[in-house]
């Protein structure tokens, strides 16, 4: 039976990890690989690095870190952050990513999400999508970039649509209202992403308590659940949410 | 020993080889390891790994690229009788012929063919299933055990990310499958050669002991 996944995410500026409540005033938590390889020995079943200032400022720190990351880490690598063409992507699989990314820059350019899946198989091309609550879209939910910054004026479920029928392998969904928050995911908004793509749905922003992973699958049916600060800061292990998910009937992997 | 990494421009190979490089420094294995494309070096290995991801006809059309490739292979495997490890669309090529995109012929080692998965009904929790079947999933493991399924245990799993599946004819060379949706062969082999749905190099421990099991196996 195909496990829930719990991924652990770290954002990283400059080559070192941070989490931010909204993406402002950032702390430092460590360095990335290392943090990577922890995470992957307590049972984390994937690692994701988005590297959240890269839209806007030099990124190649984060090759050295993904380099390091993969020669000591043996499960999933998701890097994203800042990705604009072919041969960025290109350059962070060759680094050691499993998985790349896009965000911003397949607003702009919708044709990278064809480009890289047809290049690279749609396995490795992940659509995230920053989503905020927006009374005027259809779906009720707006797609922004550059870390919510900017507005764009798409409803959320046109997009994630478009990008699955061009190839996105998989959907990580944040929402940036429930982001840094600790309230919770957004369940409304992930149920209804989930309903609307065949592909594989990430819930992500606003996990606060294990309960809230098992809430965003049972009630919203994500297919893997992302957390940052609380799994940093140590407020909650790894462990303590797949122990809670598997005492609510959510099948994991166990950790070793 | 010399083990080769088929390189035939199928994505990164950084991960395949990290993987069995840890392994072979894990358990003082006396290996070195080469990502190539070069025929020569090929013929000069002693075990092949064929990695894989993307879409068969995609992978199908970078073998061919590099020339005689496929036929060295046929040779190196099937006549010179080389271990050989498959993974993912690398097991897959092992099959007769593959429905993805178009119908594209594959080595026909195994009888068969890659087909996608049929991802009807809901899972255990009500959730449509989602494809790619992508994750990690566990095996049922044949009582014919393979050498390369040593000490691995039906709890233990592994990392899993395909949308097409092998539609076996022959269900004896089956030596281990997960369940999505339906039965999917997740470890097929025959004689010297052996094709591992899932990628071991990402499934953690439970992939290490699965790689040291291949490097080890004595034929």
């Amino acid at each position: 039976m195909l496990s829930t996944r719990v991924i652990a995410c770290l954002d990283v500026h400059n080559g070192r990890t941070v989490k931010g409540i909204n993406f402002v005033n950032l702390q430092d938590a460590g360095d990335p690989a290392e943090q990577a390889r922890i995470y992957s020995k307590v049972g984390a079943d994937e690692i994701c690095f988005l590297d959240i200032t890269a839209t806007n400022e030099k990124r190649r720190a984060m090759f050295d870190v993904i380099s390091k990351t993969a020669e000591l880490c043996f499960v999933p690598l998701t890097v994203g952050g800042g990705v604009k063409n072919v041969s960025d992507f290109r350059d962070l699989l060759n680094c050691g990513a499993d998985k790349v990314s896009i965000n911003s820059s397949a607003v702009y350019n919708p044709q990278l999400i064809k480009q890289t899946s047809d290049k690279f198989g749609n396995q490795c091309v992940v659509l995230a999508v920053d989503a905020i609550d927006n009374i005027n879209m259809v779906s009720g939910y707006e797609v922004t970039t550059h870390g919510g910054r900017n507005k764009t004026d798409i409803d959320v479920i046109d997009w994630v649509k478009k990008g699955v029928k061009n190839g996105a392998g998989e959907i990580l969904l944040t929402s940036m209202s429930a982001d840094g928050t600790k309230k919770g995911y957004n369940l409304n908004l992930t149920k209804l992403v989930s309903e609307n793509v065949s592909v594989p749905v990430i819930a992500s922003g606003g996990a606060g308590h294990p309960q809230d992973m098992v809430d965003v699958v049972l009630k919203a049916g994500a297919s893997a659940v992302l957390a940052a600060s609380i799994f940093h800061f140590g407020i909650y292990s790894i462990s303590s949410v797949k122990k809670e998910m598997a005492n609510n009937g959510i099948h994991i992997r166990d950790c070793e | 020993m010399k083990l080769v990494i088929i390189d035939y421009g199928s994505g990164n190979l950084k991960s395949v080889e990290n993987a069995f490089q840890n392994s072979v420094k894990d358990n003082n294995l006396n290996f070195n390891i080469e990502v190539t494309s070069e025929l020569k070096t090929i013929i000069n290995s002693d075990l092949i790994i064929l990695p894989g991801v993307g879409a068969f006809p995609d992978c199908k059309e970078g073998l061919k690229k590099n020339q005689g490739l496929t036929e060295m292979l046929i040779d190196q495997v099937i006549v010179k009788y080389k271990p050989f490890l498959g993974i993912c669309v690398g097991m897959q090529l092992m099959a007769e012929y593959s429905l993805e995109k178009s119908n594209t012929r594959g080595f026909g080692w195994f009888k068969g063919s890659i087909e996608k998965i049929n991802n009807v009904g809901k899972d255990y929790l009500g959730r449509n299933y989602k494809i790619p079947h992508m994750g990690w999933n566990n095996l049922e493991i044949s009582e014919k055990k393979h050498p390369i399924l040593k000490n691995i245990t039906e709890k233990e799993q592994f990392y899993f990310v395909h949308s097409y599946y092998l539609n076996t004819k022959e269900k004896s060379e089956v030596y281990a499958s997960t369940n999505y949706s339906h039965k999917i062969p997740a470890v097929i082999a025959k004689d010297n050669y052996v094709g591992v749905q899932f990628h071991p190099e990402k499934s953690s421990y439970s992939g290490q002991k699965i790689i040291s099991n291949w490097l080890n196996w004595k034929m």
